[in-house]
């Protein structure tokens, strides 16, 4: 039985993802311990949003696990040694724990800013309406967006939606964030804002994993950085050495192709 | 100005007859009222159906859809008050007659039901994937996504078509006479059969509706347009 007190906050075990006849993760494992932040950064198609899609279960894994404090998500072991899978009722429990951002923000544009950070937590969580409100209002506090709370997503910026939507993710006071390339759709003037808050989040201890683009950011803010390529974890350690000393010819590559 | 056109533009005779008409009006509302619940209930069953992953439900759906949204009102009325009848009191072994409001009801309630299916369904489709997502992420279930992140744009976005489904329905409603609900239309035919001048009833009869379907469309659309652009800036 897995030990929730010892075991690391996420753990990728041998994961393997298909679409049809395309294998686009092919057995990929890491762990990521509380309080840590780690990186995934690797050439477009390399399978980084289908790694981070695969440990929320958006994607069902082909196979392989992903463990949260120990605990499989998609399949339940009973002492008795026998296997079950999951119904997706119990996943959405998961859920509630991996706080996910996406690149495209993806806010429910008929509810307002404080609505759609309100919604999971009362929906979901069941907090009392003035209980998720003050802790929602706390969240916006945290992005700096108080003062847009009653405004509705499409009268705000790029920049100022994809706050809103870390937020809404933080409301459900998850164990772990996760985000894809949270500022690849924003205008280059407005992604300073963006990882602004995310290095703050970083700086206060949150568990973060950050597939991204954005190498400075990569470089100051992670404990790790992952490179991934064909669907493998090709490289992967401090930054420093990632960016610095990289053992892989590709991953040195890749990261020339970036400076030039 | 001919004999004719001075009459039909007499619109005396018309309000004279006001009380007995108008009460005949209030049939159309009644089944307008009735078809229209019936057909946003069906309607959205059948959508969901096609929307739904299970193969079979959305054969069904599909199969429900084509077959309401292709059958003409007056044929449905009919086949619906004389040979549905006859076909359950065959199948249950008893004699089966419908009143004509509850033949109306059903008729215009399950042609409408179609085209309001697929009303529906473009509304819910046309809902961004990536929101859905990011409601899933959150660890919503499927009816909470339906009923708090689809649904409530879904209505939005299907409003002007919806609409256009409403005033096509209520217009249908002016045939019920044909099956002898006492509408508007069939009061009209008695009158018409006592006083022997049609012209200024049926004209009467065509600017009520005229004015009617005009003025609560217009009030509508107005209303729902304030309230979708506030969303969709
Ligand atoms: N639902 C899907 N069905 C089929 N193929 C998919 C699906 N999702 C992703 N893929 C394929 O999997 C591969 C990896 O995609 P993925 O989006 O994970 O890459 P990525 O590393 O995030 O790329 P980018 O940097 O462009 O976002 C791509 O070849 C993509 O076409
Ligand atoms: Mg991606």
């Amino acid at each position: 039985m897995a030990d929730p007190a010892g075991a690391p906050c996420v753990e990728v075990v041998d994961l393997h993802k298909r679409f049809g006849a395309l294998e686009v993760l092919r057995g990929v494992s890491f762990a990521v311990d509380r309080g840590s932040v780690v990186s995934i950064i690797g050439a477009s198609g390399s399978g980084k949003s289908t790694l981070l899609r695969c440990i929320n279960y958006l994607e069902q894994p082909t196979s392989g696990e992903v463990r949260i404090d120990g605990e499989p998500i998609g399949i339940e072991r009973r002492a008795d040694g026998s296997e079950r899978r999951r119904s997706m009722r119990e996943i959405g429990r998961f859920r509630r724990d991996l706080g996910m951002v996406f690149q495209q923000f993806n806010l429910w544009p008929h509810l307002t800013v404080l609505g759609n950070v309100v919604e999971a937590p009362i929906r979901v969580r069941g907090l009392p309406r003035r209980q998720a409100m003050e802790l929602a209002r706390a969240c916006l506090e945290r992005v700096q967006l108080s003062e847009k709370s009653s405004e509705y997503p499409a009268r705000l910026s790029g920049g100022q939606q994809q706050r809103v939507a870390i937020a809404r993710a933080l409301a459900m006071q998850p164990k772990v964030m996760l985000f894809d390339e949270a500022t690849s759709s924003l205008d280059p003037e407005l992604t300073g804002e963006v990882l602004e808050v995310m290095r703050g989040l970083a700086v206060d201890g949150t568990t973060m994993i950050v597939v991204t683009h954005e190498m400075g950011f990569a470089r100051e803010v992670s404990d790790r950085v992952i490179f991934l390529h064909g669907g493998l974890i090709e490289e992967e350690g401090p930054p420093a050495q990632v960016f610095g000393t990289p053992r892989s010819e590709r991953c040195r590559q890749f990261l020339a192709k970036l400076l030039h | 100005m001919s004999e004719n056109l001075r009459q039909m533009l007499d619109l005396g005779l018309f309000w004279e007859y006001r009380s007995i008409l108008l009460a005949g009006l209030a049939f159309n509302f009644y089944v307008f009222a009735a078809s229209a619940s019936a057909a946003i209930v069906l309607g959205f069953l059948a959508a969901l159906a096609r929307v739904n992953p299970l193969r079979p439900l959305r054969w069904l759906g599909a199969v429900h859809v084509e077959t309401f949204r292709n059958a003409p009102d007056y044929v449905m009325l009919v086949w619906v008050h004389f040979v549905m009848p006859l076909l359950i009191g065959q199948a249950i072994g008893m004699r089966v007659t419908f009143a004509p409001f509850v033949s109306a009801v059903i008729a215009l309630g399950l042609v409408y039901s179609g085209y309001l299916a697929e009303t529906f369904r473009t509304g819910m489709q046309a809902v961004p994937r990536g929101q859905i997502e990011a409601a899933r992420a959150c660890g919503m279930g499927g009816v909470l996504v339906m009923r708090r992140i689809i649904l409530p744009q879904a209505v939005r976005m299907m409003l002007p078509e919806a609409m256009n489904n409403f005033v096509s329905l209520f217009k249908a409603t002016t045939i019920v006479s044909l099956i002898t609900v006492p509408d508007l239309m069939y009061r009209v035919q008695m009158v018409t059969q006592q006083e022997m001048r049609p012209l200024p009833l049926y004209t009467g009869a065509a600017l009520t509706y005229f004015v009617l379907i005009w003025a609560v469309a217009a009030l509508a659309r107005a209303g729902s347009e304030r309230w979708r652009r506030k969303i969709w800036a």
